[in-house]
């Protein structure tokens, strides 16, 4: 990019204005810019704001199915009778759950950055049937709490 | 503000997740999915909204809640996500050319 750059410069040297009107084509159109295709012509315009659309409907799935899954898993779990203890013990309900709040999100941090972490570096397809095998033994652990309680 | 509850319960709870079922489901769905973000605040929130209802509503939640029934369902919704992952093959390719757009 930057080499294309100054060799235009060196060529149009007598016009600046005329090398910059040429130059900001080629920043639009660099596939590495994935910005500069909201700010091009009409068609592509339309495009991109449908993979926008879909992209943010696979976010929204995505985020329900984490949510409920989870959420469902966790109700009436051990994580939840600790914090339903100690808030009945202390009679601060919202010291609690600052506390149980601040570590669950940095637990599900940690979870999503080994996850990505992962992800860069076990092929795509590994990954699924690791990931695949993984939901299966939480499923088992589930059935096997409610079996044992 | 009590300090020394708040460090209890904090690293109780921390100490507790770690390595658990819900640590271990945002793994493995982080790593299978295409948007991070979205698994992070789908995980986020689950867990801070259940804590939040075992704080707010102590002993009586488990009179009123059917939990087997609850954890049953949870793990048919594990099942059902690990059987997608397994079963689609064609939007794998997808999947990496999503990564390769994010990095």
């Amino acid at each position: 990019m930057l080499t294309v750059e100054s060799t235009s410069d060196a060529s149009n040297t007598t016009t600046s204005s005329l090398s910059l009107f040429v130059e900001t084509p080629d920043v639009s159109s660099n596939p590495d810019d994935l910005n500069g295709l909201r700010f091009t012509e009409g068609a592509s315009e339309e495009t991109s704001l449908q993979s926008f659309w879909q992209r943010w409907q696979a976010e929204i799935k995505v985020f329900a199915s984490t949510f409920l899954t989870i959420f469902l898993a966790e109700l009436g779990d051990k994580t939840q009778l600790t914090t339903l203890l100690m808030s009945a013990e202390s009679q601060s309900p919202w010291t609690v759950f600052a506390g149980a709040g601040a570590a669950l999100i940095l637990t599900s941090l940690l979870g999503v950055l080994v996850g990505s972490w992962l992800a860069k570096r076990v092929s795509a397809k590994t990954l699924e049937k690791a990931a695949a095998v993984m939901l299966l033994v939480i499923a088992a652990l589930l059935i096997w709490d409610v079996i044992t309680s | 503000m009590d300090w020394h509850l708040l460090g209890l319960s904090f690293v109780t709870v921390f100490i507790s997740e770690l390595g658990d079922k819900s640590q271990m489901a945002a793994i493995a769905l982080s790593g299978s999915s295409k948007s991070l973000r979205a698994v992070f605040l789908g995980t986020c929130a689950a867990l801070l909204l259940a804590s939040f209802l075992g704080v707010m509503l102590g002993g009586s939640l488990s009179q009123f809640l059917p939990v087997r029934w609850v954890k049953m369902a949870a793990a048919a919704g594990f099942v059902v996500m690990a059987i997608r992952l397994l079963l689609n093959g064609e939007t794998g390719e997808d999947d990496t050319a999503e990564k390769i757009e994010q990095v």
